[in-house]
């Protein structure tokens, strides 16, 4: 289970994040929609330590951890339970697609090389890059870019994938690849946080759909409650407005 | 004026006599400079408390001050203050017995220091911060991120500036004359104040830093290629 209490950031004086409070429970595939600068990106960063919140306590499995006063040991002890597939892939440059996916494994878990190997050939095979294991990320398309940075996520066997538009800088013919592989990942039972614009992989995919907006979860709920009948004003706004640009999805 | 051959050539041989002398001036300082250098980059580009304004403060400084300028004011305090200090540290050795050829290095070593630092400070924060994010994601530690990620991608960007910075160590060695060390140029017009072939002796001296130049820069270009393996050669 992972648990986010009360979480505020600010970014000098602009409050991205007003007192956030979400719950996932183990296996759940959630969610995140909301129009750009609602801090659905911020507080997916949060919980990954990548930017410092204000305050909050963020419980992950039986570990719970103050958001603003966590010291080096407890971050790390949380990003060793996470994993973060960014938007612009960030894989690392200088490392080979096997190398991308064993560095986690054998600096940071210490595992040994040749089983290391093993479990990253196995992940690149999954996600469908078997003849890509030595190319470079400068040699690879932005899709297989992309399945790179999730089989490195996927091979730390994390207690929850963190997801920031995956497919957001991604041209139109590589984003249904990568929402297969997404899927795929969510029909293994893992835990899944999962920021996008893509309404259709929500309403496949996801068991809990958040909406936020102005730095607040407006409104959660089951996918079927969101997309066809939102409670609040806001967000019924927010969903005709993206819907109608989408010719596959009707309600 | 005449081009005498014979007297190019004579120079030419006490030009290469001293150059481990220039050698040394430009190794050590290199060396020395590409770990300190790199050390004070990382500490202002990772933005460490306190130390990181100090050093930029420094380096600051330290490079408005003239080469000669610096040499002359160590080699000053060397002269006048290393017997005081040879005593106080209960050492046998005297200003006499020092070569002050250490000076040099010493003066070359600091210069090196604060430009090389700036070189890599540049190549550090041409890095993409995704690549530390990346890092902490999977669970390294800052260390492990910049001695496996950031390092190695650092190095190919820097290599065309510090071979700006050894060319340019290169041929600020010749400073030193200015102190009475004998390097590449002093050594090349030794014949020359018996000759009067001055000419002879300074062409002398300008083609063995040319050759030498020429030579560090075909290897930094083969290291370029090779540390760089993993871009898209589309600039190089």
């Amino acid at each position: 289970m992972i648990e986010v209490k009360n979480i505020k950031k600010e970014f000098g004086k602009h409050l991205v994040l007003k007192d956030v409070s979400v719950k996932v429970e183990d296996g759940q595939v959630v969610v995140i929609l909301g129009p750009s600068g609602s801090g659905k990106t911020t507080l997916l960063r949060c919980i990954n330590f990548l930017e410092n919140a204000d305050s909050g306590r963020l419980t992950i499995g039986d570990t719970e951890v103050d958001l603003k006063r966590a010291g080096k040991k407890e971050i790390l002890n949380i990003r060793r339970k996470t994993a973060f597939v960014f938007q612009n892939y960030n894989l690392f440059a200088n490392k080979t697609a096997i190398e991308n996916v064993m560095e986690g494994l054998v600096t940071a878990r210490r595992v040994p090389k040749a089983k290391a190997r093993e479990q990253a050939e196995e992940a690149l095979n999954w996600v469908g890059l078997s003849d890509r294991y030595d190319y470079y990320p400068a040699q690879l398309s932005g899709g297989q870019q992309q399945r790179v940075g999730i089989a490195r996520a996927f091979v730390l066997d994390p207690e929850v994938i963190l997801f920031d538009e995956p497919t957001s800088a991604l041209d139109p013919e590589l984003v249904g690849e990568t929402l297969d592989i997404i899927k795929r990942v969510a029909e293994k039972g893992i835990t899944m946080i999962v920021v996008t614009h893509e309404m259709s992989f929500a309403q496949d995919v996801a068991d809990k759909v958040i909406f936020m907006d102005g730095g607040v979860v407006v409104e959660e709920g089951t996918p079927e409650a969101i997309f066809s009948n939102p409670r609040e004003e806001r967000t019924r706004q927010f969903l005709s407005r993206i819907i109608s640009l989408d010719p596959n999805y009707s309600i | 004026m005449n081009f005498n051959l014979d007297h190019f050539k004579e120079s030419l041989i006490y030009g290469l006599i001293y150059l481990p002398n220039t050698l040394r001036l430009v190794f050590i300082p290199l060396v020395i400079g590409l770990s300190l250098g790199t050390l004070i980059a990382l500490v202002r580009v990772y933005k460490v408390p306190v130390i990181g304004s100090l050093l930029a403060l420094f380096v600051t400084v330290y490079q408005g001050v003239p080469i000669v300028v610096a040499l002359m004011i160590y080699n000053l305090i060397f002269m006048l203050k290393f017997n005081d200090l040879a005593a106080f540290l209960h050492l046998k050795s005297e200003v006499s017995d020092v070569n002050n050829i250490w000076v040099g290095i010493f003066a070359l070593s600091l210069t090196s220091v604060c430009s090389i630092s700036e070189a890599i400070r540049g190549a550090l924060l041409s890095i993409d911060k995704g690549q530390n994010e990346a890092g902490d994601s999977v669970g390294l530690t800052k260390v492990q991120t910049i001695v496996r990620i950031i390092i190695p991608q650092m190095i190919p960007v820097a290599i065309p500036m510090l071979i700006n910075n050894v060319v340019g160590l290169i041929k600020a060695s010749s400073v030193v004359m200015a102190i009475g060390i004998v390097e590449i140029v002093a050594g090349a017009t030794i014949p020359s104040s018996r000759t009067y072939a001055f000419f002879e002796g300074y062409a002398a001296a300008a083609m063995i830093y040319w050759a030498f130049t020429a030579v560090v820069e075909g290897l930094a270009q083969k290291l370029k290629k090779y540390t760089g393996k993993f871009r898209r050669n589309l600039y190089d």
